[in-house]
């Protein structure tokens, strides 16, 4: 069986758009042709394979005038903050006072792609003495000096400790050049010692009550100085009310991911699927929006799983993703092989666990950042991964490292091997640097000949 | 009816003929590769079946592999070298469980299951290391042609101490050593080991036997018995190191003709 979708350019979306239009499509404020973000200098967003539903469309625009968002919050008299090292905690306690808004600096890491090197970030950062062999997150340091990316946040947070050396490193240079931080330390974690007592975290994995409560008292910190920036203090109702819309953008993330991974026919791609998880993470700046965002992909995923039709045929390559690709060309490449994504792991799977409610709202927080994948073993990952393989059922991993990122150096041999003996499944590592079209042949022979392997193994 | 497949690598292109059963290689050639790739693997081709006899119309379907393979316009289709070198390891040595292969751009360890089927696979990235390329370029800088390099290493009684994480740092170890008066062959052997050593790095923890070497780098002497003792186990070399991918291309050809879904 065959799809009846396909993927469209962005000069094909333009003339898409035109025409829904003209039979009354109505789009956001933010809305308008992909085009215009070519003319801002992403030129990536020429080579990319885009989903051709109004949805999809609302997506990228989303995401593409991020900057605009932030530019006009702080016109508004609202408050920055800039969530460093934080995949889904920080952002949640800001956004529940009415007056802040925070932002993902670490996002930068995508510019030089999206961009395709043409802004100098990366040399400003070689210059900053933090080159190649540092995590690309690096460009991040090139935007806070041109500060043509993202305004500079009223308040810097940033978790250190069981985070990756590079990103600290990176951070420091930052806060070398004058860009205070406010840290906040999150432990490895670790298992209870005989006679701790110990807390079952979201996700499954198991902590020390002493780690929960000494990442409270952190947070508890980082509240009050969220309070001091908003002018009232951050206090559990507030907190609660912010977590249940948290949770709201978690349901519908995992509602999407669980339709988009296991449907027949694939309703959504790959890169669109990327970028709606992603919107877990910071809410793309703006909490409702991102709601409403992901309300309307589903309600289009939803509508196509009904109507049976989808992107690539039934026998595509069920394959699971561990790690976010620096080049989101590699998204494309994937489905033009023959492969689909069917389950993620983008290295913050616990930003799309629901933050429990029964719990004291900065418990239910602690909990949730202790439950982080980056901050526990490789093995602790790679058991969540093999679970959400089993119940995507997908028929190979693949696990793309990042250039100079060294979160867990060994994170590849450990999860393959753990895939390899309670899966069965074939894995692949592969590298994806920030632009991969010099490398682009030989990453398309490793995922064609990987969708050969599952192929062949079904007969 | 006969099949071809055609493996259009990174130095080389081999061509290899089957007969109609899949039983006998009727003709197998090679010719260096070039900028204009698609008309060399057709000349290649055409002079294959010409020396042979043979005509286009004779040819049921061909097959094209390896890096250059989607500029091959006298293919039927594409298929992996992965997959095309499990195949024709499979042909030549049914019971392998284990096929290192080193070309002279990339190096790839495809671990197979009991019937033959690739069960795993990893490659080098992109430093060149572990590869033919490295040789080329000790052979490029002691002046010896790369048919000897194996000669020369042979020779060897102490084998230098080679980085194996970067060709060009280690050309410039190589400098360092012929300026110590270091003798060419223990730096031969050297750069033998290191490329054994990325290849066991690939290859991780577990490396099921019977493994076989495959690939133009598998015709160096003394390849073999450097990734023997990397490895610790026993390493053969393909009876057609060369053309095992050329071989499978062409066998699934013939499977492909057989069952076209």
């Amino acid at each position: 069986m065959t799809a009846a979708l396909r993927q469209i350019s962005l000069e094909e979306w333009d003339r898409r758009r035109h025409r829904l239009r003209e039979e009354g499509l109505v789009e956001p404020i933010y809305g308008g042709p992909l085009g215009r973000h070519v003319a801002d200098g992403d030129t990536r967003l020429l080579k990319l394979r885009f989903d051709d539903s109004p949805a999809a469309l609302r997506l990228w625009n989303f995401l593409l005038t991020e900057e605009d968002r932030l530019r006009a919050a702080r016109e508004s008299g609202k408050k920055l903050v800039g969530a460093m090292k934080d995949l889904g905690t920080v952002p949640v306690m800001a956004y529940s006072l009415d007056n802040l808004v925070a932002f993902y600096p670490d996002g930068a890491w995508w510019i030089p792609c999206v961009m395709e090197l043409n802004t100098g970030l990366l040399q400003i950062a070689d210059s900053l003495g933090i080159d190649e062999s540092f995590c690309p997150v690096r460009a991040m340091l090139g935007a806070f000096v041109t500060e043509a990316h993202f305004p500079l946040p009223d308040l810097l947070t940033c978790s250190v400790g069981a985070t990756c050396d590079d990103f600290s490193a990176i951070a420091q240079r930052l806060n070398g050049l004058g860009h205070p931080i406010l840290w906040w330390e999150i432990p490895h974690r670790r298992q209870s010692e005989p006679g701790e007592q110990a807390v079952t975290l979201p996700g499954g994995f198991e902590t020390p009550r002493s780690q929960v409560e000494f990442v409270k008292s952190e947070l508890l910190r980082v509240g009050v100085a969220l309070g001091e920036l908003a002018g009232r203090p951050l206090d559990d109702e507030s907190l609660a009310r912010g977590i249940a819309k948290a949770n709201r953008v978690r349901d519908l993330l995992d509602r999407l991911r669980h339709l988009a991974f296991t449907a027949p026919l694939c309703p959504m791609p790959a890169l669109e699927m990327l970028i709606a998880e992603m919107l877990a993470i910071h809410f793309c700046s703006d909490r409702d929006e991102t709601i409403l965002v992901l309300a309307e992909l589903l309600a289009e995923v939803e509508r196509r799983v009904a109507a049976g039709v989808g992107h690539l045929s039934t026998d595509a390559a069920r394959v699971f993703w561990v790690n976010p690709v620096a080049d989101l060309q590699v998204m494309n490449l994937l489905e033009e092989s023959g492969g689909r994504i069917c389950g993620t792991e983008y290295l913050f799977a616990h930003a799309l666990d629901p933050i429990p409610t029964t719990l004291g709202p900065m418990e239910a927080l602690a909990q949730m950042a202790l439950a982080d994948p980056m901050v526990g073993s490789s093995f602790d990952r790679a058991a969540r991964i093999v679970a959400d393989i089993r119940r995507f059922g997908a028929e190979a991993v693949i696990v793309s490292r990042i250039p100079g990122a060294s979160h867990c150096a060994l994170e590849g041999e450990i999860i393959g091997r753990i895939v390899r003996e309670e899966c069965g499944l074939p894995v692949l590592e592969i590298e994806v640097p920030s632009i991969t079209d010099a490398a682009k042949a030989t990453l398309c022979t490793r995922l064609e000949a990987l969708v050969e392997t599952v192929k062949d193994r079904r007969e | 009816m006969i099949y071809a497949g055609i493996d259009a690598g990174s130095r080389a292109i081999k061509v290899v003929l089957i007969d109609a059963d899949g039983s006998r290689m009727i003709a197998k050639a090679q010719a260096d590769q070039g900028i204009e790739q698609g008309k060399l693997a057709c000349e290649l081709f055409e002079k294959t079946l010409a020396e042979n006899g043979l005509q286009r119309s004779d040819v049921g379907r061909v097959v094209a592999t390896g890096y250059g393979r989607n500029a091959i316009d006298v293919a039927d289709t594409t298929i992996t070298e992965i997959t095309c070198h499990a195949v024709g390891v499979r042909h030549l040595v049914p019971d392998v469980r284990t096929i290192i292969d080193i070309g002279g751009q990339d190096s790839k360890l495809v671990r197979l299951d009991g019937n033959g089927k690739v069960r795993d696979f990893a490659m080098n990235d992109r430093c060149a290391a572990g590869t033919g390329r490295f040789l080329e370029v000790v052979a490029a800088r002691l002046g010896i042609p790369v048919g000897d390099l194996g000669a020369t290493a042979s020779r060897s009684k102490s084998p230098a101490a080679i980085s194996s994480m970067c060709v060009v740092f280690a050309e410039t170890e190589i400098i360092g050593l012929l300026s110590c008066g270091r003798a060419g062959e223990d730096i031969v052997a050297g750069v033998q080991n290191a490329i054994a050593s990325r290849i066991v790095a690939m290859a991780g923890r577990s490396v099921e036997t019977p493994i076989l070497f495959t690939g133009g780098v598998a015709r160096i002497s003394g390849m073999d018995a450097a990734l023997r003792t990397a490895l610790g186990q026993p390493v053969a070399v393909s009876p057609e190191p060369q053309m095992t991918g050329a071989l499978g291309a062409a066998l699934l050809a013939r499977r492909h003709c057989e069952n076209p879904s």
